[in-house]
C-alpha cells in the first residue's frame, strides 16, 4: 500500500511546484497584447529591482498641458556607479515610456523604440559622445489631442566596465493634464474572483471535513476522505462531484456578468476595453451552458436515475467518472486564453467565418478544444444513461410507468445524441482550419459562410431543450409530492416531452432568419418553431392541473416550482415572437432575444434545478434543509431575477443590440436609445448583483444545513417513486442488487407492457441469455 | 421617433393582446389553485388526495377530454398567429424591381456605402458614387459623413416613398446593419450577396442609427453609420 501513497505525494508534489512556477511567473510572453511586465517588474539589462541610489530627474512637463502642444523634455540622473570608474567606457542610459501622445528625438542620442518608447542610442562600448555615454538626454513630446499622459522613467546608473553587473537603476512615475479615473482591469478583477471561489470552495471542503467529527479531526484523515470522492465510481459521489462543479462555475459564471453588467451600466462606460468585454460575454454564455447547467442536470441524473428506476448504480460506472472528469480539463482549456489577455472572443455561438479569422483571440484555438472535451463527455454520459434506462429499470418498472424526471432524461439523453456529433464535427474543422490550416471555413478558397451556423444551430437549439426538460422533469416531481395528487396526465406529459424531442431538430433555422439562408428553410422552420408550443403548453396546463384537489404543501422546493411556472410562462409566450418572421427582423440580436433565453435558462433551467436542489438535498445528505433561509432565498432570487431581466424586454424593443461594448443614446442628430434605456441598464446592473448575492445565501445554506440540519427520515416529502423507499443518505450500492425492488401498483392497470417502443429497444438489444457475462 | 417599423409594431400589437391572455390564463389558474388548495401538513383539507406510498405507482390522474382541449385550443391559436405572421412576410422580401439599388459592404469595422450599384462586385472598378438622381433629376440617394460619439462615420440619405433595395456583402467576417428605425437587419456575408428592401414611409423621415447585429470582433460595438430619409 505504500507504493501509491508516494506516487501520489510526488504527482502532487510536481502538481504543486508547476502551480507555484506559475503564480510567481505570471509574465508569459503572449503575442500581442499580453503581459510582458518591463515597466512592472524591472529593467531589461540593469538588475531586477530598484535602487534608491540613483535618482531621476525628468523635467521640462508643463503644469497647463496645451492640446497638441509640443514640450522639450530634459532627462537625467544622478548617483550611483557612473562616473566612479574613470576608465568607463558608458556612463548611463534610460527608457522613457508616455502613455499618450508621441516621443520624438531631437538628437541622435536617442531612438525611439516600436512601441513609441524612447531609449538612450548606442551600442559599442567604445564609442564616445553616443546616447550610452550620458548622464542627461533630451526628447520632444507632443501632448495629445485631449486627455493627459502618464509618464515611466527608468534611469540606469552604469559603471562602464562593459557588463550590467553592479549596474543600478531606478524608477520614476510623473504624469501630466486630467487623467482618467482609475480603473480596475477587468482581467485582475477575474483572476482575483476564480482565485476567491477556489479559496472558499476549499475553505467549504476543509470545514465540511472538519464539522463531520471534530473530536476525530486530524490533517492526515483530509487526504483519504477527498481522494475518496476524487477516486470514487460510485454514482452518488461523482453526482455529488458534478453538483460541486456545476455550482463553482455557476458562480464564477455569475462573475463574469457582473463584471460585463458594470461596463454596460451607464452608456459610453469605458470600465472594460473592447476586447475585455468581448471576452467577458464569450465566457459569460459557455461557462453558464456548458460547465454550469449541463454539469448540475449530468448531477441530478446520476444522483437520482439510479435511485429512482431502483438500480443499484449507473450501468456503466467508469465511464461515469470518466465523463466527470473530462469536465474540470475542459474548463481548464476554456479560459485559458483568458489569463493572457487573448480569451475566446467569438461569443458562446463561435460563428465562423469570424472564429477562423485572424481577428479571433488566439484563445480561441483552446477554447475549440475544451468545447471538444466537453462533447466527449456528453457523448460518453449519454451512452451511460441510455444503457443504464433500457437495462437496469426495476423489476415491474415498464417504460411507462418510468419517473418523469427519469423519462425527462431519457428524452434529453436522446436528443442529445442526436444532436451533438453535428456541433463535434463543427469544432474539429474548426479546431484543424484554426491549428494546421485546413479550408473548412475560409469561404476565399470555397467554404460556406453558413455551414457553422447551420451546424452550431442544429445543436444549439436542441441543446436548450437538452438542459430545459430535465427542469421539467424536476417541477413534474416537485408539484405531484408537493400536492399530494399524481401528475395530471402522465401520458401526454411523456407524449409532450416525446414531442418536444422530435420537433426540437427541425426548428433551429429561426436562429438563421437574417442569415441570408434559403428562404424556403425559413419559412418552414417558421411555422414548426410555432408548433413548439403546443406540448409545452400542454405540459403547463398539466402541471396547472395537477394541484387541483390536491393539498399543496409549501416548501421552498413548492415555491421553487411555482415561480418556475410564472417566470418559464413568461419565457416561453417572449419566445412565440420570434418564429413571426416580420417581428423576427426587428427583435434579431437584441436585448429581446437576451430576456426571453434568461427568462428560459434562468427562470427555466435554474429555478427548476433549484427546486431539484431542495427536493433532494434530504435524500442526499440524510439532512433537511432550513426552510426559513430557503424562503429568503426564494423571494430575494425571484424578485431580483425580475428585475434583472424583464427590463430588458424594454430595451430590445427599443433596439438596443446585445454584444455591444456600450450603447448609443439618442442626440439631436440622430435618434437611437432613448435617454431612460440608461437608467433602465443602472437598474439592471444593481438588480444582477442583489440576484448574484441571494445565491450565497443558497450556499450557506447547503453547507450550514448540510452539517447541521434535522435527520431527514426515507420519505420526508411524500413522494412515491423509488429514491424515497431507500434510506436518507442512501446505502452503496444504492439498492441491493441481490434484492431490488419490485414496482407496486396503486390500482389495477393494463398489462399492455412492453408497448412497441419498449419492444423496438427489446428487438435492439442482445437476447437476455447472453447479457451479464462481461459485467460479472 | 420609434424603433421598429409600422410592420413590426402591427403584429407586435396582436401578439401581446394574445400574450396576455394567455398569461392571465396561467397566473390566475395557478394562484386560484395553489391557493385553494394549499395545505399546512398535506392532509387537513379531505380532498382526495392521492395516497402515495414508496415504491408503489400511484393510481392515475388524468381526463382526456381536458388534455385534447388544451392541445386543441393553443393549436388553433397558433395556426392564427402563424397566419397573421405570414403575410408581413412577403411584404418584407418582395422583390421589387424598380427599387433603386444601394451597395453596403459590411468590413472590420465599418460600412462601404454606394449610391450606385447592380451588383456588388460590378463597382468596384469605378469606385463608390457618393450620389444618386432618379429619372426626374431628382436626389434620391447620397452619401456624406457625420459624427457619432466623436467619431466620424457615414451618413446615408435616402428620400421618403422611394422603393430601395440594398445589395449586400462583407469583405471578412458576418456582419449585420440594423436599420433601427425601419426595424430590419440581415447579414452580410462573405462569398455571398443578401438582399433586403424596404421604401422608407413619410411617418420615417428624420435620422436614427444604423449598428452592426451580428458579432464580428474587437470593435463590433462601435460599427456604426447614420441614416437620415429625406422628403
Amino acid at each position: 500500500m505504500m507504493l501509491p501513497i508516494q506516487t501520489n505525494q510526488r504527482a502532487i508534489a510536481i502538481f504543486g511546484l508547476l502551480l507555484l512556477a506559475l503564480i510567481v511567473a505570471p509574465s508569459a510572453q503572449s503575442y500581442p497584447y499580453g503581459v510582458s511586465g518591463v515597466q512592472d517588474s524591472g529593467c531589461t539589462c540593469h538588475g531586477q529591482s530598484t535602487s534608491s541610489e540613483v535618482v531621476p530627474v525628468l523635467e521640462g512637463l508643463p503644469t497647463e498641458l496645451e492640446a497638441g502642444g509640443t514640450y522639450l523634455l530634459n532627462i537625467s540622473f544622478t548617483g550611483g556607479p557612473s562616473g566612479q570608474n574613470p576608465d568607463a567606457y558608458a556612463l548611463g542610459g534610460f527608457h522613457l515610456w508616455a502613455s499618450a501622445g508621441t516621443i520624438t528625438p531631437v538628437d541622435d542620442k536617442v531612438i525611439i523604440n516600436a512601441d513609441g518608447s524612447a531609449t538612450h542610442s548606442g551600442e559599442d562600448a567604445q564609442d564616445t559622445g553616443t546616447g550610452n555615454d550620458q548622464t542627461q538626454w533630451q526628447v520632444e513630446w507632443t501632448a495629445p489631442m485631449e486627455g493627459g499622459a502618464k509618464f515611466t522613467l527608468h534611469t540606469n546608473s552604469v559603471n562602464g566596465d562593459g557588463t550590467s553587473g553592479g549596474d543600478l537603476y531606478n524608477r520614476l512615475n510623473a504624469e501630466v493634464g486630467p487623467q482618467p479615473v482609475e480603473q480596475a482591469r477587468g482581467l485582475t478583477v477575474l483572476a482575483s474572483a476564480i482565485f476567491l471561489m477556489a479559496t472558499i470552495t476549499f475553505g467549504c471542503v476543509a470545514w465540511v471535513f472538519y464539522r463531520r467529527d471534530p473530536d476525530a479531526f486530524a490533517w492526515e484523515r483530509f487526504w483519504p476522505f477527498i481522494s475518496d470522492y476524487l477516486t470514487s465510481t460510485d454514482h452518488k459521489k461523482v453526482g455529488t462531484l458534478y453538483m460541486i462543479n456545476g455550482l463553482f462555475f455557476l458562480g464564477v459564471g455569475g462573475i463574469f456578468a457582473l463584471i460585463f453588467r458594470i461596463q454596460l451600466a451607464s452608456p459610453g462606460n469605458d470600465f472594460l476595453t473592447q476586447d475585455e468585454y468581448n471576452q467577458f460575454f464569450t465566457m459569460h454564455g459557455t461557462t453558464m451552458i456548458f460547465l454550469a447547467a449541463m454539469p448540475m442536470i449530468a448531477g441530478f441524473a446520476n444522483w437520482i436515475v439510479p435511485l429512482q428506476i431502483g438500480a443499484p448504480d449507473l450501468a456503466l460506472p467508469r465511464l461515469n467518472a470518466l465523463a466527470f472528469w473530462l469536465n474540470p480539463a475542459a474548463a481548464l482549456l476554456i479560459f485559458t486564453g483568458i489569463f493572457s489577455g487573448q480569451g475566446a472572443d467569438t461569443g458562446w455561438t463561435g460563428y465562423a467565418p469570424y472564429i477562423v479569422s485572424n481577428t479571433a483571440h488566439s484563445g480561441a484555438t483552446l477554447w475549440v478544444a475544451g468545447q471538444i472535451l466537453i462533447v466527449a463527455s456528453s457523448t460518453v454520459s449519454g451512452i451511460n444513461f441510455m444503457t443504464t434506462f433500457c437495462t437496469m429499470r426495476a423489476p415491474g418498472m415498464g417504460w411507462m410507468q418510468m419517473p418523469l424526471f427519469s423519462w425527462s432524461m431519457l428524452i434529453a439523453t436522446l436528443m442529445l445524441f442526436i444532436s451533438i456529433p453535428a456541433f463535434g464535427i463543427g469544432l474539429i474543422q474548426v479546431l484543424l482550419d484554426r491549428t494546421i490550416g485546413t479550408v473548412f471555413y475560409e469561404v476565399a478558397a470555397g467554404g460556406d459562410p453558413l455551414l457553422w451556423s447551420h451546424l452550431f444551430w442544429y445543436f444549439g437549439h436542441p441543446e436548450v431543450y437538452v438542459v430545459v426538460l430535465p427542469a421539467f422533469g424536476v417541477i413534474s416531481e416537485v408539484l405531484s409530492t408537493s400536492a399530494r395528487r399524481t401528475i395530471f396526465g402522465y401520458k401526454s406529459m411523456v407524449f409532450a416531452l416525446a414531442g418536444i424531442g422530435i420537433l426540437g431538430f427541425i426548428v433551429y433555422g429561426h436562429h438563421m432568419f437574417t442569415s441570408g439562408m434559403s428562404p424556403v428553410l425559413r419559412f418552414v422552420t417558421m411555422l414548426t418553431t410555432m408548433l413548439v408550443a403546443v406540448p409545452t403548453g400542454i405540459k403547463i396546463f398539466n402541471w396547472l392541473q395537477t394541484m387541483h384537489g390536491g393539498s399543496l404543501v409549501y416548501r421552498t422546493h413548492t415555491l421553487w416550482a411555482l415561480g418556475f411556472l410564472i417566470t418559464f410562462t413568461l419565457g416561453g409566450i417572449s419566445g412565440m415572437y420570434f418564429p413571426a418572421v416580420a417581428m423576427d427582423l426587428h427583435l434579431h440580436e437584441t436585448y429581446f432575444v437576451v430576456a426571453h433565453f434568461h427568462y428560459v435558462f434562468v427562470g427555466g433551467i435554474v429555478f427548476g434545478l433549484y427546486s431539484g436542489l431542495y427536493y433532494w438535498f434530504p435524500k442526499a445528505t440524510g439532512r433537511m434543509m432550513n426552510e426559513k433561509v430557503g424562503i429568503i432565498h426564494f423571494i430575494t432570487g425571484f424578485i431580483s431575477y425580475n428585475l434583472i431581466f424583464w427590463p430588458m424586454h424594454r430595451l430590445g424593443i427599443q433596439g438596443m443590440p446585445r454584444r455591444q461594448h456600450t450603447y448609443f443614446i439618442t442626440t439631436d442628430e440622430y435618434f437611437a436609445l432613448p435617454a431612460e434605456a440608461a437608467d433602465w441598464n443602472m437598474m439592471i446592473t444593481i438588480a444582477a448583483f442583489m440576484f448574484f448575492a441571494s445565491n450565497l445565501i443558497l450556499v450557506y445554506n447547503l453547507i450550514s444545513s448540510g452539517l447541521r440540519g434535522q435527520k431527514a427520515p426515507s420519505d420526508p416529502w411524500g413522494g412515491w417513486s423509488m429514491e424515497w423507499v431507500v434510506s436518507s443518505p442512501p446505502p452503496t450500492p444504492s439498492h441491493n442488487p441481490s434484492d431490488l425492488p419490485v414496482l407496486q401498483f396503486a390500482e389495477e392497470h393494463d398489462e399492455g407492457e412492453p408497448g412497441l417502443f419498449g419492444r423496438i429497444i427489446e428487438w435492439m438489444m442482445i437476447p437476455e441469455e447472453q447479457h451479464g457475462g462481461e459485467e460479472e | 421617433m420609434e424603433a421598429g417599423g409600422e410592420i413590426f409594431h402591427n403584429l407586435f400589437d396582436e401578439f401581446n393582446f394574445w400574450a396576455v391572455i394567455v398569461f392571465v390564463i396561467v397566473i390566475v389558474w395557478q394562484f386560484h389553485h395553489s391557493l385553494k388548495y394549499r395545505s399546512k401538513d398535506g392532509k387537513s383539507l379531505g380532498y382526495d388526495s392521492d395516497e402515495f406510498t414508496p415504491g408503489v405507482f400511484p393510481k392515475e390522474n388524468d381526463n382526456m377530454t381536458m388534455e385534447l382541449t388544451w392541445t386543441i385550443v393553443p393549436f388553433i391559436l397558433i395556426v392564427y398567429l402563424t397566419y397573421i405572421a405570414w403575410g408581413p412576410i412577403d411584404e418584407m422580401w418582395k422583390e421589387d424591381p424598380d427599387a433603386h439599388k444601394i451597395g453596403i459592404v459590411g468590413n472590420q469595422w465599418y460600412w462601404d456605402l454606394d449610391c450606385v450599384v447592380d451588383d456588388v462586385d460590378v463597382n468596384n472598378s469605378i469606385g463608390p458614387q457618393m450620389e444618386a438622381y432618379d429619372e426626374n433629376g431628382n436626389l434620391i440617394c447620397q452619401i456624406t459623413t457625420i459624427d457619432v460619439e466623436g467619431q466620424t462615420k457615414p451618413l446615408l440619405r435616402v428620400k421618403a416613398e422611394q422603393s430601395y433595395a440594398f445589395i449586400m456583402t462583407s469583405n471578412d467576417v458576418t456582419h449585420a446593419p440594423f436599420f433601427l428605425d425601419w426595424g430590419i437587419k440581415e447579414d452580410t456575408q462573405p462569398g455571398m450577396e443578401t438582399r433586403l428592401y424596404h421604401t422608407p414611409s413619410m411617418d420615417e423621415v428624420g435620422s436614427s442609427l444604423l449598428m452592426c447585429t451580428e458579432y464580428c470582433g474587437k470593435d463590433h460595438g462601435y460599427m456604426t453609420a447614420v441614416v437620415e430619409v429625406f422628403e
